[in-house]
């Protein structure tokens, strides 16, 4: 008579397959993604009044000064076909969600410590949390970019329904830059606050608040223009308010780099887990 | 044909490399390099640990306090990956190790009993069935809807164990958690973790509590600085663990 056999839950021989494991993971563990995401959507502002609404506060504020600063600049001068303060807010939003993302998502996993020490989850699924809790922060702020549009007479074009586009690449982008970190980060501390200074200078590296026109013929053209984020800059804008399909050559840069990103990004933290999950 | 074992252990060692300079940041990397300073200490938590656990078997481990019983059980949980050796684990897993780690004070216990599930491995939405059952045991069936940071730490504890046991795993492993609640609740968590052992689970039970050990166990292992010292019968192995002094 043969017993039945239970199945091996678990064997520590079995390594993981880079890239193979992880994305079995985040499908496996899908409801717990998304539990997590709303508990970290939420808990931050569970006794306050503007509730979720507050982390669109943040970029807003960043808009109404630089746009008190620059709308002199950068508003006259018939650069622009649309008004300053919609190409401003569009360009600040999107560089807040790369920035907010890559530097949550690259602290995820130190954060997530007291979890992953006391029981066993796969923790990559803590860095794709947090960067979706992002891309839904990115999602929220373009509530009040749509009524900038509707104010200002720019309208909502049809293409808005291809700003997930973007919006997607970006977010595989924010993960897979945001997981280099994170593995990084366990080993330097420092990692993350040398991150956040790095990337408190996109917005000098890509048209945010200023226009691509000032570089004009200068060699810092070449340098902005084959920046992955302003491909998403660029396609962004175009989708959710100017109602162009972008070249190719952008959204090609925005596939293969998001995948790139999100494939390196895997693959390296994988490699490295189990000296990682021993140093937490 | 025999059953596998539920719990394979063998050879594992867990090693920790400590940084006798703490290298902490990459300033201090970039600083040591600079000065060719490589050393760093390397820790043995674990040292060729081997056994196995058999189908509905009690098996306990003792022994003083950094011995590795709890690092070993980390292994066994999966939370910790042996650096060489190799574990298999065969069936279910309840790991009642570090319960209400995951507790979000902020949320209430209904929501919080959900997440923890959740983190467990378990359905959300099996999880969201369970909660009045799992609340009423926990005996916090009045306060499911409120912010868990208003809970003492009794029924905080009681909460997380009504969770934990609330399947019926192959294996269970414990740690010390029979200390939770007061001496009703240390009664019925008691009974609750018999009534599991006779449905057939494997138990690994980490404690101090040398005559709770020996009562529980068939079999039990002495582990000392990372080493087995003593695996054998009850009896025999807590005698000479008491003996030792």
């Amino acid at each position: 008579m043969t017993v039945a056999q239970p199945t091996v839950y678990y064997d520590s021989d079995q390594n993981r397959r880079p890239l193979i494991t992880e994305f079995r993971n985040f499908w496996r563990y899908r409801g717990l993604i998304k539990l997590l995401v709303v508990r970290q959507l939420t808990v931050r502002y569970k006794r306050s009044v503007l509730g979720v609404w507050w982390t669109v506060l943040n970029p807003i504020l960043t808009i109404a000064v630089l746009w008190v600063i620059f709308s002199n600049f950068f508003g006259r001068g018939g650069t622009l076909d649309e008004p300053y303060i919609v190409y401003l807010s569009a360009g600040i939003l999107l560089s807040t969600y790369f920035v907010q993302g890559v530097n949550s998502t690259g602290a995820s996993i130190i954060n997530s410590r007291n979890i992953l020490v006391k029981m066993y989850l796969p923790p990559e699924i803590f860095a794709l949390v947090t960067a979706l809790a992002a891309a839904a922060h990115f999602i929220l702020s373009l509530v009040p970019l749509f009524l900038l549009q509707l104010l200002t007479g720019v309208g909502i074009p049809w293409t808005v329904i291809l700003v997930p586009l973007p919006l997607v690449t970006m977010l595989m982008f924010v993960t897979g830059i945001g997981l280099l970190i994170a593995s990084a980060a366990v080993y330097f501390r420092d990692v993350l606050d040398i991150t956040r200074v790095l990337t408190s200078l996109v917005n000098f590296l890509i048209p945010t608040f200023w226009t691509i026109g000032i570089l004009e013929g200068k060699s810092a053209l070449t340098l902005v223009e084959n920046n992955p984020v302003y491909s998403y800059l660029v396609s962004f804008r175009l989708l959710v308010y100017k109602g162009v399909i972008p070249e190719r050559r952008f959204l090609i840069m925005m596939v293969v780099s998001s995948v790139v990103a999100l494939m390196l990004g895997v693959y390296v933290f994988s490699r490295n887990w189990r000296r990682v999950v021993v140093r937490l | 044909m025999e059953v596998a074992a539920p719990i394979e252990v063998s050879d594992v060692t867990l090693r920790y490399r400590l940084d006798r300079n703490r290298v902490g940041t990459v300033k201090e990397a970039a600083v040591r390099f600079v000065k060719r300073d490589h050393s760093y200490e390397s820790i043995l938590a674990l040292d060729g640990v081997t056994f196995t656990v058999s189908p509905g078997e009690i098996f306990g481990v003792i022994g003083p306090n950094g011995a590795g019983k709890s690092t070993l059980m980390k292994i066994i949980a999966r939370v910790l990956p042996p650096s060489s050796g190799r574990v298999i684990v065969r069936g279910s897993v309840a790991p009642m190790i570090e319960l209400g780690a995951g507790f979000n004070p902020e949320f209430t216990a209904r929501e919080n009993v959900i997440i923890y599930g959740a983190l467990l491995g378990r359905d959300p939405k099996f999880m969201r069935e369970r909660v009045d059952v799992i609340v009423e045991w926990a005996g916090v069936a009045d306060f499911v809807d409120i912010p868990v940071r208003t809970f003492s730490s009794g029924m905080k504890g009681r909460l997380a164990f009504s969770v934990a046991t609330d399947i019926e795993p192959d294996i269970l492993l414990v740690d010390e958690v029979l200390a939770v609640g007061d001496q009703a609740f240390r009664k019925k968590s008691e009974a609750r973790m018999n009534e599991l052992i006779s449905g057939g689970a494997s138990v690994v039970v980490v404690s101090h509590a040398l005559g709770l050990v020996r009562r529980l166990s068939e079999r039990v292992m002495w582990i000392d600085s990372g080493r087995v010292k003593m695996i054998g019968p009850a009896q025999e192995v807590v005698d000479a663990y008491e003996a030792s002094g």
